[in-house]
């Protein structure tokens, strides 16, 4: 080993979920594609959700989520840990309880030491453990990016499956975890994070959405989704549009890092978000109260982003109250279902 | 003395971190800066905005220019903040907005509606720099959409710096939003803004 330990940001070109394929190219691959159809797929690709359902028996389904993604930070045990975290998040936002996981991997041998790998792994299993999961298998190959993940198979209720849509007039929107871990992850790649702010976001990165899921189950949740590559707007459009209702987004509720609202300022906004405004973008009306940099956060893509949850309006305070005593302190309500506009978001 | 920043081929937040160096350590009155994608434009665009210059691009070719002035050598205009930003191109006299309402070029037997349409839109290129913007809305948005013949056609126009916009509702309506081959998502405001700025508008 170096005396300087490898910054694994600097090894790859896009970092975290902000390496996600554009929205609309992956689409050309999968449009038209003869899927086989089955009855007991209660969740497929059709109706993309955050994880695929599939029905055992009345009272059993498994839920199969995967993911995986080029280091966002430096240090290979905080990596392993937040891709982890990140593919756990799926099974936690369509309310299903994780059970095995598999390792994917692709490491450069050549160039990384590999020590390196092993304390990726540790970091997984280490968030694994975290969820009562167990890792039953794997698969690694030789590559010249380092990319690690998990895909993970959890049960779930097949009457209790927690979707993207079903969203109530009414409402209240909660979100879990701040926003900005898209505009900050690239300021540690440009090397211009303080410890402080890497441990921070690393912090918020590496919390499972297991606490937050827990929490909402006792309370009426009519959908929920987790926040992850397509950015707060993105994911909130899956939810909106072809619903009956619209959403009003109140921007200045909206946990946000205020070290990204800067480095947004300077321009240092992944490519994901640009994709993500340009995809999404003709949904969204903004206030002119709401200045640029916010916007762009609004934007910005997730990694291991917190849980969006739509509750119905006489819980939601309770279920804020619930989620801070459960230590989830930056969980706010950042806005409401309402009538009119249909399938549009507004931000005020 | 001009500065010019060649940050083609830089992995995003290279470009950024290369115009911010350059600022740090010599200020300079005014800045070029070459880059070859969408976001690296926008961010650096950001980053000068946010150290006080104006801001202006354009493409060259294949490649964008972003140029910023500090002081009161040039008067540029602000930018609208609704408006898209607008990527000059060549020497242009007039600024034509061609709005594409239908798959159809008129009325009577829309199979002939169809052929015409089409070789309507091979033909735009003849406007020459005069063209400005495509825009498509209601049933033309298909023609940015895959499947669509005119794809190609389209994707040479956008390659001269012509602006391809297809009304964001229409492709919704029609679940195109995320078949869309060429072009960018625009909206109610932005096709009323562009008719508003340009010196005609031609409707079929």
């Amino acid at each position: 080993m170096t005396d300087e330990p490898v910054r694994l940001t600097t090894t790859v070109k896009g970092a975290g979920c902000a390496a996600k394929l554009a929205p609309g190219v992956l689409d050309k691959a999968l449009c038209g594609l003869d899927l086989p159809v089955d009855p007991n797929v209660l969740v497929g690709l059709e109706r993309a959700d955050d994880a695929g359902v599939y029905r055992v028996s009345a009272d059993l389904a498994l839920v199969q989520t995967v993911d995986f993604f080029p280091p966002m930070v430096d240090d290979p045990f905080s990596f392993g840990q937040i891709a982890a975290a990140n593919a756990l998040s799926d099974i936690y936002a369509m309310g299903g309880v994780p059970k095995t996981a598999m390792n994917i991997v692709a490491f450069p041998s050549k160039t990384l030491d590999i020590s390196i790998l092993r304390a990726i792994i540790e970091g997984g299993l280490d968030k694994m453990r975290e969820a009562g999961v167990v890792l039953v298998g794997g698969h690694t190959i030789e590559d010249s990016e380092l990319k690690y993940g998990l895909s993970v198979t959890g049960y779930i209720s097949p009457d209790r499956i927690m979707t993207k849509k079903n969203l109530q007039v009414g409402d209240c929107l909660i979100l879990t975890k701040p926003l900005g871990t898209g505009i900050i992850t690239t300021a540690i790649k440009a090397g211009l994070a303080d410890q402080a702010v890497i441990d921070m976001v690393t912090m918020a990165m590496t919390t499972l959405n297991r606490v937050a899921a827990l929490t909402m189950d006792s309370f009426q949740v009519h959908a929920c989704t987790d926040i992850t590559g397509f950015g707060f707007l993105g994911h909130l459009a899956e939810m909106v549009v072809d619903s009956e209702y619209g959403v009003r987004i109140n921007a200045s509720n909206v946990p946000i890092y205020s070290e990204a609202l800067e480095w947004a300022a300077m321009g240092l906004i992944p490519a994901g978000a640009y994709n993500n405004k340009s995809f999404r973008g003709s949904f969204v009306d903004f206030s002119t109260d709401v200045n640029q940099n916010v916007q762009d956060l609004l934007y910005d893509p997730q990694t291991s982003g917190g849980l969006l949850i739509a509750v119905a309006a006489r819980d939601a305070e309770n279920l804020v109250d619930a989620l801070k005593m459960n230590g989830i302190d930056c969980a706010a309500i950042v806005g409401e279902v309402v009538r009119e506009p249909v399938s549009r978001i507004v931000v005020v | 003395m001009l500065n010019t920043l060649d940050c083609r081929g830089m992995e995003c937040p290279g470009p950024v971190l290369h115009v911010r160096k350059t600022l740090l350590d010599v200020s300079p009155a005014s800045i070029t800066v070459l880059v070859d994608n969408e976001a690296a434009r926008q961010n650096v665009i950001r980053l000068l905005e946010y150290q006080k210059y104006q801001v202006t691009s354009d493409k060259l070719g294949d490649d964008i220019r972003v140029t910023g002035t500090k002081g009161d050598g040039v008067n540029i205009p602000e930018e609208s903040s609704f408006a898209l930003p607008i990527i000059e191109r060549g020497v242009r006299a007039k600024k034509i907005v061609v709005l594409i309402t239908s798959v159809h070029m008129g009325h009577g037997d829309d199979g002939l509606g169809d052929m015409l349409m089409f070789n309507f839109i091979k033909t735009l290129k003849e406007l020459g720099p005069d063209l400005w913007r495509v825009i498509f809305v209601n049933s033309g948005v298909s023609f940015t959409a895959e499947d669509s013949e005119a794809v190609p056609v389209l994707l040479e126009l956008a390659e001269t710096g012509i602006q391809i916009m297809a009304c964001g509702a229409c492709l919704a309506f029609f679940h195109l939003l995320d078949k869309m081959q060429v072009g960018e998502v625009t909206n109610m405001l932005d096709i009323v803004i562009s008719m508003k700025e340009a010196d005609s508008v031609v409707t079929v």
